[in-house]
Order: structure tokens, then sequence, then C-alpha cells
């Protein structure tokens, strides 16, 4: 099955400001715009980019959960592409 | 006229960033993806050491690249999803902006784009087989402005970004990035222009990878040796798994060059693991 839809959400949380602020405030809701499977939501959830890649996240977009994290929210990662 | 100049250099985010808290804090969001790599974290003196180094590697480069005084810089980088993403990824793409910009940290970037250049390059291509992908819009990222920030820090001249997708599986052969290196060399003998070609990347490391920390200091130390024995045609033959074992897919943007510079031996090469990630190598050909 494609990876589709859980990669372009993981891309978005950097990429896309409003997704990232909504993710933040309401995560469900954020995720709900996506087409993901409950595996996917849950794993997402967990906020271990590691197990996102065995779902077919590429590895680094599964780092931009990350930015999420409150230790890593102002990490200077998220200044540069 | 044939090219003037060639050089391909690393194109880490951390030769960039400040040695300490900046390093440092990049790299614990890597370490998410493998927690035992943060044992091998280098000191800050270590850090300042590798920024140093990398300097003199970049003044070398820099100082062939001015001497072959160039009006236009092809510049061979792989995009990581600013550019291109799933819906959409092209193995070989040429830039027909008219400018393109980007930003790093607090760096700001902004060059002429060599347009011109650029489609004579995708009509040789198709004329020859190789059927590029164009656009006239891209975001520069450090793929390319790492580098150019100590290559080309004034915009002097314009340059020419070309994309490799060494990012995303499936990613060409290594013959065919050579092949696609050979008909810019001969779309720049056809040219009036001074061209030069830097390629960037690199070299062995494993982004968003659990084995992200490895370096395989072996196999770069090959690649190096190949490139100064002018024996590049031979990287041509390598397998693509030969490359991707090694952590080396961004050499795929080296390859380029290689096919560019053909048979001539690199005239410099630096290398230096940085003990994080990636090992860092630097070289140039001079061809004048």
């Amino acid at each position: 099955m494609s990876s589709y839809h859980l990669n372009r959400f993981l891309f978005d949380l950097k990429m896309n400001e409003s997704v990232f602020k909504e993710a933040l405030s309401d995560f469900k809701g954020a995720m709900s715009r996506y087409d993901l499977t409950a595996e996917e939501k849950e794993a997402l959830s967990s906020g271990d980019p590691r197990k996102l890649r065995p779902l077919g996240a590429h590895g680094m977009l599964a780092l931009y959960l990350m930015r999420l994290h409150p230790d890593f929210r102002a990490n200077i990662y998220w200044a540069q592409k | 006229m044939p090219l003037v100049s060639a050089v391909a250099a690393s194109h880490a985010p951390n030769i960039l960033l400040e040695p300490g808290s900046e390093c440092e804090e990049f790299m614990q969001l890597h370490y998410r993806m493998a927690p035992q790599a943060s044992s091998s974290k280098p000191s800050v003196e270590v850090q300042k050491k590798l920024r140093q180094d990398a300097e003199k590697a970049f003044a070398v480069l820099r100082s062939d690249l001015e001497a072959a005084r160039p009006d236009v810089l092809i510049v061979v980088a792989n995009d990581q999803f600013v550019n291109f993403f799933f819906n959409n990824i092209p193995t070989f793409f040429v830039t027909l902006a008219d400018e393109v910009k980007g930003q790093f940290t607090r760096h700001k970037f902004h060059y002429k784009n060599h347009k011109e250049l650029g489609r004579a390059i995708l009509r040789a291509g198709m004329e020859k087989g190789i059927d590029f992908s164009y656009g006239e819009h891209v975001e520069l990222q450090h793929t390319q402005v790492v580098p150019l920030y100590f290559l080309l820090p004034e915009p002097k001249i314009p340059i020419l970004p070309i994309y490799v997708n060494t990012w995303v599986d499936p990613v060409p052969t290594p013959r065919r990035c050579y092949q696609v290196g050979e008909l810019v060399r001969e779309v720049a003998q056809q040219r009036g222009e001074r061209i030069a070609i830097l390629a960037t990347g690199g070299l062995s490391h494993f982004p968003g990878s659990p084995r992200i920390g490895e370096i395989d200091t072996k196999f770069d130390h090959r690649l190096l040796e190949i490139m100064r024995e002018g024996k590049g045609r031979m990287l041509a033959d390598y397998s693509l798994d030969q490359l991707l074992q090694a952590g080396d897919s961004e050499f795929l943007n080296w390859m380029v060059v290689l096919g560019a510079v053909g048979d001539i031996k690199a005239g410099s090469t630096f290398y230096m693991p940085d003990h994080i990630a990636t090992g860092w190598g630097f070289v140039s050909w001079k061809l004048f």
C-alpha cells in the first residue's frame, strides 16, 4: 500500500505552517485531513519517528514529526532546508 | 569551449552551522532515529577544527574555480523534499528560472540562473536520449547553498542548478549519471561561455536511517583514490548497491562531474569524517 498520505502529512508538518499549527493544537484533527490508516495514526501519535519507517515513511520525513515535540520545536533544523 | 573548472564538495549542513550549540542541536534531532549514534559526539574543539579544515579545503577549490574565470557555474545537487515530493520526483531536472533564491538559517542566497545554458543542455539531451525534466522555479536549499557559501558567496556569475534524484528510491545508476556528465561536457564544448561545474553531497552518510553515525571511510578513500588516478570512468561500472551500502547515494551527483571531466585526474582532494554522520569530501580538477 502507498505511504503517500503518511509522507505528505510529515512533509506538511515542516513545509506548511498552517498544518504545523493545527497539529500543535489539535493533532487528531490535523491527521483527519489526511487519508491515513489506523496503524499510521497510532504510530504518529506515539511521537517516535522510528515507528514510521516500517510503515513506509521516508527516514528524513519521519524526523519531521519531531517538530511537534516541545524539546525540538525551536530546533535549528527548521530554520534551514 | 571546453569546461574550464570542475569541483565537488560535501553539502552537510553541519559544515555551515556554528560549532557548538547549533551543530549539537541539529544532531540531537537526527539521533532520534538512532540514539546509539550520539555516543560519538565530538567536542566543540574538534568541531571547530573540522570547520577550519573544511574552510581550508574550500579555499583551494575556490582559488581553482576563480583562476578559471568562469562565466557560469553549473551546480549538480539533489533535492531533499523542497521542490519535489512523492507526487512528482524527476530523475534529472534542469532549472529554467530567471533567478534562484534560498535561505539557510541567517544566510540568504540569490543568484541569476543561466537558463540559456539550461535550455541548451535540455535540447541536447532530448537529441541524445536523455530526457530531462525541467521547470521555471526552484528554491535553493542546503544541498546547493552550503558549498556556494564558501565557493561563490557573492553572486558574481549566474549558476545553473541541475538536480539528480539521489534521495528517493529508485535512483538512477552511476552509469546514467556519468552519461549526463558527458552530455554536459559536449554542450560546453559547443558554447562560447566559460563553464564551470560543481557537484555536491556525500560522501558516506546515512541520513534518516538507523545507520546514521556510520561512515564508510574505506570506501570514501577508494573513491578519492580513483579520482586522483583519473579513472572516474570505472566508477560508472559500480553497481548502485555498492554506493548505497556505503552510504554514498549522493555520490551520484559527483558521477555527473566525473562524466564531465572524463579521464582528467583530480588535482586536489581532501577528506575529513565529521565523527557525527558524514565523510566530508572536497575535490578540484584543474581543466586548464
